[in-house]
């Protein structure tokens, strides 16, 4: 009797130390002229955008093609690929810190795709070569917390400038630049600026309790009170929307901004539904969708501004080299270090 | 036969007759018997320390071949991190077991009726579901916490230090309490009553008598504290503010620079306090025994501490388990609240979204993940034991030491190790659930091992002996004899897996694939952006789940009662020792 578990255990162990090979052989796939017969494909996605269950149903409503997806950060995105060598359990990268992608690229780790849709694009809004094509432009933003604002006796805090009162020390959170692409793009834009530059940066960093380690945790702690000020990707519209005193606050004397890309993952297992979701998520339809969920600057160009980021009209852009911001990376934050007296 | 009381000169007798071949024994038991320590020992090496090993070469990655850069730069840079992480580690181990101390006294002493009650919530808060649990210590404690804003009027920070200090007091102290239980409930009654007769005050006994017999009760709670405080990153992580450690920063090196090297050559350097400490642990395990049977002293009546000694003990006892029922209480009505933290007005809106927004495979998955983890890591973790304390085959303590490392290093260390190791041949298994199980129960063995080698020290060999010289053979012993002795240490270790694959979020976030998604992971999805509703309704799903099962099981295996000193001495690491993951 309890040899049988016994033996099941010697089983197990056996199929644990010498199984799991993923089956190898897979069968050259029929004709790729086979094209379009996508539907029922699976696509598998490393993301960090929108409501992503949304998004990607709409998707498979249009195509047919299931996405399953993880939401992470893209730093994670990036450390995971780097490890997994150019083998990715994966096959798109959508959205989050172009950074990332930059750096992706360089390690050869994208598989260039130049979509139809692309040339639709503005080309400061995507790579060249096609590694990766900017889908929106993701924009730094201040989530204010009204009621804090009051009880602290201040007007809400309108620009970069703004963030220096004194009254706001402790009072603005940001994320660790190593860490969130946003944070990073934040500390890049000001640098660069030249009214801001290391300066700002220094006496910003005075007003900032910590740095927090991960990218979504700003807005959350000026929603629930916990900081004033949260330096913030998108407009938080999901905070807002439940009740919190919060507003968003485009900042006037600069808004740092990037566009959030798209890749394909070199090595994807499913090349063409890759390229197929590409090619939707640059679509006018797909522009549309998106925007819908998530209200950002369309990057395709003709596509009518969502609502909640009107206000981005009459604030500042930031002039931001990607490129440069993806090179200067590691001196950047090693600079940042120094400020913030680590 | 032999004379000498088992708890003493047991264990090389033991060896000495288990070594020699029984000559029942046919070639072909004897072995299967070896083949089965062959393929436990093979699995160890294969998931434990190689992916290990391949991380520790990595810190000595440089730009020219083998160098030991990695380290020479964080002894130069980095010599605040080092020594705060172990300030930190020293204070936080010694406060949590202090206070556990104060809370077993309390259990075992007080005569109160609420004890079971109180024992209860120190169980439960060993499930702690990440990210929610933490915002909710914010939520009540936080600048603009509930607690300390609106009530008292304080405006702490609780970021910093301080922060991470708090917090790993109070998440440890009910483990601490937990061991330091285990060993007074199986003291021996009489000598109270003596010092007692004697004409000591009740305090004077508790000082000069019942601390001493708990004293290996507490450093074993202290050492155990201490690693595991050492490779904690995500208190730090959520709590710290400016201030980090060497486990959080290896996390953030990893996450955010990807240097490997550095990373890995930090992880290094915590597992060499934790491996002293393990050493010094073994030790203490070896030379005192937590049984001395208590000789039918059980009807004697239990000492009273004075009033004033009583309510000391009650005060510090009674807030820790307001602290967490608050903790709790909190988590729950936040599924039910409209918006987290401003309108604690009633809804079912988050409810009936979780429910039915097909965010429910999730979680299923990770009820499925974590039985099975649970089921083979308990039978691997029994076995083992089996084999490294009562056959002494060859190469055992080897093997017992392989066991216990993923006890001491950082959660995501792990995660990055796996990928390093199973990505490819010869083992390709990323991608698949088999490499997440995996993880989560080989990270969990040494828990496993500890609390079966713990039970069977606590074991007379002599029913093993007796059943061996009728006829029986090694295999049918175990499984006759051994195991259904081993059911509290197999149950210990159940709740223990259980609950921390069913609550891990660090070591796996490398490991899981889009559309393999874990409940804690969908969880962090929903904090991030920003459905905190949604995030409580999930984090009490999985509340809920773990208490049913670890209690069914429970009731299954130990049919009736539970007995507190079953689950007593080492065994009780419980659950939630994971939960820094």
């Amino acid at each position: 009797m309890k040899k049988i578990i016994a033996l099941l255990l010697i089983a197990m162990f056996s199929i644990a130390v010498l199984g799991c090979s993923r089956q190898a052989a897979k069968s050259p796939a029929p004709e790729q002229t086979a094209k379009k017969n996508l539907a029922g494909t699976t696509l598998k996605a490393y993301a960090a955008y929108g409501p992503l269950d949304k998004i990607f149903a709409e998707f498979q409503k249009e195509t047919g093609i299931k996405v399953e997806f993880l939401d992470m950060s893209s730093g994670e995105v990036l450390s995971k690929l780097r490890a997994e060598k150019g083998k990715p359990t994966g096959d798109i990268w959508f959205g989050g810190g172009v950074d990332s992608f930059i750096a992706a690229q360089s390690d050869g780790l994208l598989e260039p795709y130049i979509s139809p849709e692309a040339a639709k694009v503005p080309a400061q809004y995507k790579e060249k070569d096609g590694y990766w094509t900017g889908v929106s432009l993701a924009i730094v933003t201040f989530l204010v917390n009204k009621d804090r604002c009051k009880e602290l006796g201040i007007p809400v805090p309108e620009s970069w400038a703004d963030l220096l009162n004194p009254k706001l020390k402790g009072e603005v959170v940001m994320s660790d630049p190593a860490v969130s692409g946003t944070a990073y793009f934040t500390l890049y834009g000001l640098i660069k600026d030249t009214a801001q530059g290391w300066p700002y940066m220094g006496k910003l960093n005075v007003n900032i309790p910590a740095y927090a380690k991960r990218g979504g945790e700003p807005p959350q702690k000026a929603a629930i009170g916990e900081a004033t000020v949260g330096i913030s990707p998108d407009t938080s519209e999901e905070l807002k929307a439940q009740g919190y005193p919060a507003v968003t606050v485009f900042p006037k004397d600069g808004t740092p901004w990037w566009p959030s890309p798209v890749a394909i993952l070199k090595g994807s297992q499913n090349p063409d539904g890759a390229k197929a979701f590409v090619d939707w998520c640059l679509s006018e339809k797909g522009q549309n969708i998106l925007k819908q969920y998530t209200p950002r600057v369309p990057a395709r160009e003709g596509i009518a501004y969502p609502a909640v980021v009107e206000g981005i009209k009459s604030a500042k852009m930031m002039n931001i080299d990607f490129i440069q911001a993806g090179n200067e990376r590691d001196a950047i934050l090693a600079q940042f270090q120094k400020i913030r007296g680590k | 036969m032999r004379e000498t009381p088992f708890w003493h000169n047991s264990k090389r007798s033991v060896a000495n007759k288990t070594a020699g071949v029984s000559f029942k024994d046919t070639p072909f038991q004897e072995l299967s018997e070896k083949l089965i320590y062959i393929l436990l020992g093979s699995s160890l090496l294969l998931f434990i320390l190689w992916p290990i090993l391949l991380v520790l070469k990595e810190s000595l990655h440089g730009n020219s071949g083998l160098s030991l850069g990695c380290y020479y730069q964080l002894f130069s840079q980095n010599r605040r991190l080092i020594s705060d992480s172990f300030l930190l580690a020293v204070a936080s181990s010694a406060l949590s077991v202090t206070l556990g101390l104060v809370m077993a006294l309390y259990l075992t002493y007080s005569h109160w009726k609420g004890k079971l009650f109180i024992y209860a919530v120190l169980l439960l808060s060993m499930i702690s579901p990440p990210f929610i649990a933490a915002l909710s210590y914010v939520m009540l404690f936080g600048r603009r916490g509930f607690i300390t804003y609106k009530l008292l009027h304080l405006s702490i920070n609780p970021y910093g230090w301080h922060g991470v200090l708090i917090m790993q007091v109070l998440g440890f102290a009910s483990i601490a309490a937990l061991l330091i239980m285990g060993v007074l409930s199986s003291r021996d009654q009489s000598l109270e009553q003596a010092s007692m007769d004697l004409g000591a005050t009740p305090l004077q006994t508790l000082l000069r008598v019942i601390l001493p017999v708990a004293k290996p009760g507490i450093i074993v709670a202290f050492l155990l504290v201490f690693v595991q405080v050492l490779a904690d990153f995500g208190t730090p992580i959520i709590i710290g503010g400016n201030f980090s450690v060497l486990a959080s920063e290896a996390y953030l090196q990893v996450i955010g620079l990807y240097d490997l090297p550095k990373a890995s050559a930090m992880s290094t350097l915590l597992l060499i306090p934790s491996l002293l400490m393990f050493l010094i642990y073994r030790r203490m395990m070896n030379r005192s025994h937590f049984s001395s049977p208590s000789v039918g002293s059980s009807s004697n009546e239990l000492m009273r501490l004075s009033p004033f000694t009583n309510l000391f003990l009650g005060v510090l006892t009674l807030s820790f388990v307001g602290f967490e029922l608050l903790k709790y209480l909190t988590i729950f009505w936040g599924a039910f609240a409209r918006t987290w933290g401003v309108n604690f007005s009633f809804t079912l809106n988050h409810i009936v979204d979780t429910l039915g927004a097909g965010k429910m495979d999730s979680f299923w998955r990770s009820l499925e993940y974590s039985l099975i983890a649970a089921i083979i890591c308990s039978f691997m973790g029994m076995l083992l034991s089996y084999y490294l304390e009562r056959k002494k085959y060859w190469g055992h303590s080897f093997f017992d030491f392989v066991a216990t490392l993923p006890f001491m290093i950082p959660g995501p260390f792990l995660g990055i190790a796996y990928l390093l190791a199973f990505h490819g041949p010869p083992i390709d298994m990323t991608g698949t659930a088999l490499i997440v199980i995996c993880n989560c129960m080989f990270r969990q063995i040494p828990v496993s091992t500890r609390a079966g080698a713990a039970v069977l020290t606590q074991i007379s060999p002599d029913i093993e002996l007796s059943a061996k010289d009728l006829g029986a053979r090694d295999l049918r012993v175990f499984f006759d004899i051994i195991l259904p002795q081993l059911k509290p240490a197999f149950l210990v270790s159940f709740i223990n897996t259980f609950t921390a694959t069913m609550t891990t979020v660090g070591a796996i976030i490398f490991l899981i694939s889009p559309g393999s998604k874990l409940a804690t992971v969908e969880l962090f999805e929903f904090v991030k952006i920003g459905k905190i509703g949604e995030a409580a309704v999930f984090a009490n799903l999985i509340i809920l789940a773990t208490l049913i099962i670890n209690l069914m099981f429970s009731f299954i295996i130990m049919k009736r009662k539970l007995r507190n000193q079953y689950l007593g001495g080492e065994g009780v690491y419980v659950s939630g020792i994971a939960r820094a993951n």
